[in-house]
């Protein structure tokens, strides 16, 4: 991929918007009002508004290292509370992907240096459904549940955050786990039981 | 469930769909792998989707996006991306792309408290602190406002070179530029701010590291 070749691209771009809506761009500078909140994984491969079919101004957009929400990262909970409480996304969706580098490098025990730390997420994941994890013998299916689980556990993670209680109870906000396959381009709804989780979590992480 | 929802799951059907249509084997080949020579950092804004904007295919751009497209030097998530970027997939090119109209660096320039992002706006803040002559000398708002947008980039590019990551990518000869561009919403330009590191010569010598 040649850096030249990117404006170049962006000006087809450009002329290919403003031969369908001469005022395309004008309208856009005006003010954004996303629907969704989409958190996934930096991952080149997995495309977030394309493969979702969606354009600019459709959705919001957080990309980092094997699709984590951590509690204390301000950098991912600044995204969060900026789509919920500003910008009143009613839907947030995590996708993973089979084939993540993130989740195999925390299967794996290589000291990964500055990496550690963040894999550590993932390698807590693992711990918590050790069990079901541990009793599947191939390795590559064992990987691919744990991108699974992954996934529930990020959106567990979400559900315990301020922010997505109290816009479920103001306008129903729900949080969905998605998995892309890499291997045939679909996206799979792991249909998180949103309300279960709540229900679940509510005796300690409720927060008014 | 609604139906914004469902619409998102038909659209990815006829994705795939489009894909094969072109070439069968399509995601056989994406699913081996990637080598992206780019890693984006850019704005979590919804108006600038990274691939479409310039035109990238799948496996081309290896993506970051939060409020504002900062590179903060303490941010493990940043760091993360960062680090995999260049050390496990070798990029070539680290683009830090901001956008007029950024509503975090809008945040910036005001004096509304908005909770926790107040922390994170703080290092935008902290970028206007450095260049407040300039920036208080011009009078137009959105001038200012642009002129902010523009700063912030270049301040990101500069954090991105300081870090040991980065520079010791350069110690090791690895071919690897940063650069700095911004997009006009209103426009849909990608524009060139023309600040770009291949090595830590011009950093203030406090921040060259010995790796």
């Amino acid at each position: 991929m040649d850096l030249k070749k990117v404006f170049e691209n962006n000006k087809t771009w450009i002329s290919g918007k403003l031969a369908t809506d001469p005022k395309y761009f004008e309208e856009m500078g005006k003010g954004q009002s996303p629907e969704l909140l989409y958190i996934g994984c930096s991952d080149s491969r997995v495309t977030a508004e394309d493969l979702m079919g969606l354009g600019p101004g459709d959705v919001f957009v957080h990309r980092n290292i094997a699709n984590m929400v951590i509690s204390i990262d301000l950098n991912i909970m600044s995204v969060v509370n900026y789509a919920v409480d500003h910008l009143k996304v009613n839907h947030v969706v995590v996708c993973g992907h089979y084939g993540c580098g993130g989740v195999k490098a925390a299967m794996q025990s290589a000291d990964l240096g500055i990496l550690n730390p963040w894999l550590r997420n993932i390698r807590d994941v693992y711990r918590i459904h050790k069990e079901e994890l541990s009793a599947i013998k191939d390795e590559d299916k064992r990987y691919d549940r744990l991108v699974e689980l992954n996934v529930k556990e990020q959106c567990v993670n979400l559900i315990k955050t301020a922010a997505v209680q109290k816009a479920n109870r103001d306008r129903n906000l729900k949080v969905h786990g998605w998995v892309f396959d890499i291997h045939t381009g679909k996206l799979i709804d792991l249909n998180i039981d949103f309300d279960g989780y709540l229900k679940n979590i509510m005796e300690i992480y409720h927060l008014d | 469930m609604n139906k914004f929802y469902e619409q998102l799951l038909e659209n990815n059907k006829k994705w795939v769909e489009s894909k094969l249509a072109l070439d069968e084997e399509y995601f056989i080949k994406l699913s081996q792998g990637q080598s992206p020579p780019v890693l984006w950092i850019g704005c979590a804004d919804s108006r600038v989707p990274a691939n479409e904007i310039i035109g990238a295919n799948p496996g081309e751009v290896f993506v970051h996006r939060n409020i504002a497209n900062m590179v903060v030097h303490s941010d493990m998530n940043m760091l993360s991306v960062l680090d995999y970027a260049v050390n496990a997939l070798k990029v070539q090119h680290i683009i830090v792309c901001g956008h007029y109209g950024c509503g975090g660096v809008k945040a910036a320039m005001g004096n509304d408290s908005i909770g926790l992002i107040d922390n994170w706006v703080r290092h935008i803040k902290d970028v206007y602190r450095f260049h407040k002559d300039e920036l208080d000398a011009i009078k137009d708002e959105k001038d200012r406002f642009d002129k902010f947008v523009e700063f912030n980039v270049i301040e990101q590019v500069f954090d991105l070179a300081k870090t040991s990551i980065v520079q010791s990518a350069w110690r090791k000869n690895q071919a690897l530029n940063v650069h700095g561009w911004v997009y006009e919403l209103s426009k849909g330009v990608v524009k060139d701010l023309n600040v770009n590191f291949g090595n830590n010569s011009e950093l203030d010598s406090v921040y060259q590291l010995n790796i």
